[in-house]
């Protein structure tokens, strides 16, 4: 009993930690995605804002907490999904009312001015291949090195562990299961580059482009280290519980320093995006549909949400899922 | 930032985007920040920048095309040409006699003398003058 209340208790407040400080990650000048002045956080109206917000998500966070251990003995199979989607949905219900609530009452007008570089070569930002591809380098070179030592490889060895620590999955000394680990590896770095090239051949020259090219550079590193670490265990020992904490760290130090580039009161953009709060439905979704570009700067958050004004969104937004997907179904099978 | 030349519209003015960006990429043509050869970015490219409507920003190039400042290359951009200046017409200086005089009661109305106004009439004469 306390192993599950423990499971359906722990991601939730992870979740509910996140919100927590959401409204907090953001550019100056935006509060719950609305458009004000920028010292209006520090303010007593922001600051109570944010209080109420905080209140209503701890509250949001308890209900779902309670749905899940409600849910645990008898449908172990809602536990999970059902109380999470009600903390989502509870939430940004309270984050919606604090978007109009800030917009209606203390929102700003900025003008709508925007820039177009004319100079034909200027795209998206540049993804640097000093920082893309030693990741690609490393696992080719642990291939070899797998390569190199195969008679060493044991006949069995376990490739998946469950929370306890103990194995739970094995894999056999075949072609596949040797080089597995690798060859997901560079396919999930392969694909996270894919969406940030994506994403910068269709979103206006910001500083979140920049930002994003080079998270997305970033996190090629904890990502490989996973995959490279897998792939190295039946050869070398160490501790197993080492793999996600390197991995948690060195993720949440980069998000750290992408939030901390955000946030700089001096950020610019070559090309500004639409200043209007109209564009921003409920504070989360960015309708436009005089604007062809498909990938938009969040407003809240590091990355970039979709214009759903514009259909083409939605097929790449269906793309992706998919493209997300097809691992899972491909080992289902 | 970039240091090549960058085209911007306000969207709250209240002069449609479409003339703002002929009005802004002819500004460039005339002082030759745009030279003969240059290449402009696509449609597609300028439109997302700009976050207007693609047809918007088509029928700029078309227009400036038509009077012979582009030639326009399918679904990739344009490329300024040369072209030479044609004699305008007394039309032509009528139409521009009288925007003039709008522009000049406007400023003046909001407290700009006449002197200033020459001076800012000639400056912007001789920035423009290739």
């Amino acid at each position: 009993m306390k192993l599950e209340i423990l499971f359906t208790a722990l991601p939730l407040a992870l979740v509910a930690i996140i919100f927590q400080f959401l409204p907090l990650l953001t550019r100056r000048g935006i509060f719950f995605s609305a458009t004000v002045d920028p010292e209006f956080p520090q303010s007593a109206d922001g600051r109570r804002l944010l209080r109420s917000y905080r209140l209503q998500a701890a509250l949001w966070t308890l209900i779902a907490i309670a749905l899940g251990l409600v849910l645990a003995p008898q449908h172990p199979e809602y536990a999970a999904l059902a109380p999470a989607l009600l903390l989502v949905m509870g939430i940004s219900v309270s984050y919606w009312l604090k978007f109009r609530e800030v917009h209606e009452r203390y929102g700003e007008h900025r003008p709508e001015i925007r820039r177009a570089e004319l100079s034909p070569r200027t795209s998206g930002e540049a993804f640097s291949a000093w920082l893309w591809l030693p990741p690609f380098l490393a696992l080719a070179a642990i291939g070899v090195y797998l390569q190199a030592h195969w008679n060493l490889l044991p006949e069995r060895f376990p490739v998946h562990w469950g929370v306890d620590g103990q194995p739970n999955r094995w894999a056999s000394r075949t072609w596949s299961g040797v080089y597995g680990p690798l060859l997901i590896g560079a396919g999930l770095n392969l694909f996270m580059l894919g969406v940030a090239w994506l994403v910068t051949r269709q979103s206006r020259k910001t500083a979140m482009q920049r930002i994003m090219v080079r998270l997305s550079e970033l996190l090629l590193y904890p990502m490989t280290f996973a995959s490279a670490a897998a792939a190295v265990l039946p050869l070398v020992s160490f501790p197993i519980w080492l793999i996600p904490v390197v991995m948690t760290v060195s993720i949440a130090a980069v998000i750290y320093w992408a939030y901390r580039q955000i946030s700089v009161p001096t950020v610019d953009d070559a090309t500004p995006e639409p200043q209007s709060d109209s564009y921003w439905k409920a504070g989360m979704f960015y309708y436009n549909p005089n604007d062809p570009a498909i990938f938009v700067s969040k407003r809240v958050g590091i990355g970039y949400t979709m214009n759903f004004a514009n259909k083409i969104s939605w097929v790449v937004l269906v793309g992706i899922l998919l493209m997300a997907l097809l691992p899972v179904l491909l080992i289902r099978k | 930032m970039s240091s090549g030349p960058t085209l911007r519209i306000d969207l709250d003015s209240g002069v449609p985007a479409y003339r703002q960006i002929v009005d802004g990429l002819r500004i460039l043509l005339v002082s030759g920040k745009l030279a003969p050869g240059s290449e402009l970015p696509s449609v597609r490219r300028i439109a997302v920048d700009l976050g207007v409507h693609f047809n918007t920003v088509a029928e700029a190039y078309r227009t400036l095309a038509e009077e012979g400042w582009l030639e326009l290359r399918h679904g990739r951009g344009a490329t300024v040409v040369e072209r030479d200046a044609p004699a305008a017409n007394a039309e032509k200086v009528t139409e521009f006699r009288r925007r003039l005089r709008a522009l000049v009661a406007e400023m003046q109305s909001q407290g700009a003398s006449a002197a200033k106004l020459s001076v800012e009439l000639r400056n912007a004469a001789i920035e423009l003058d290739l």
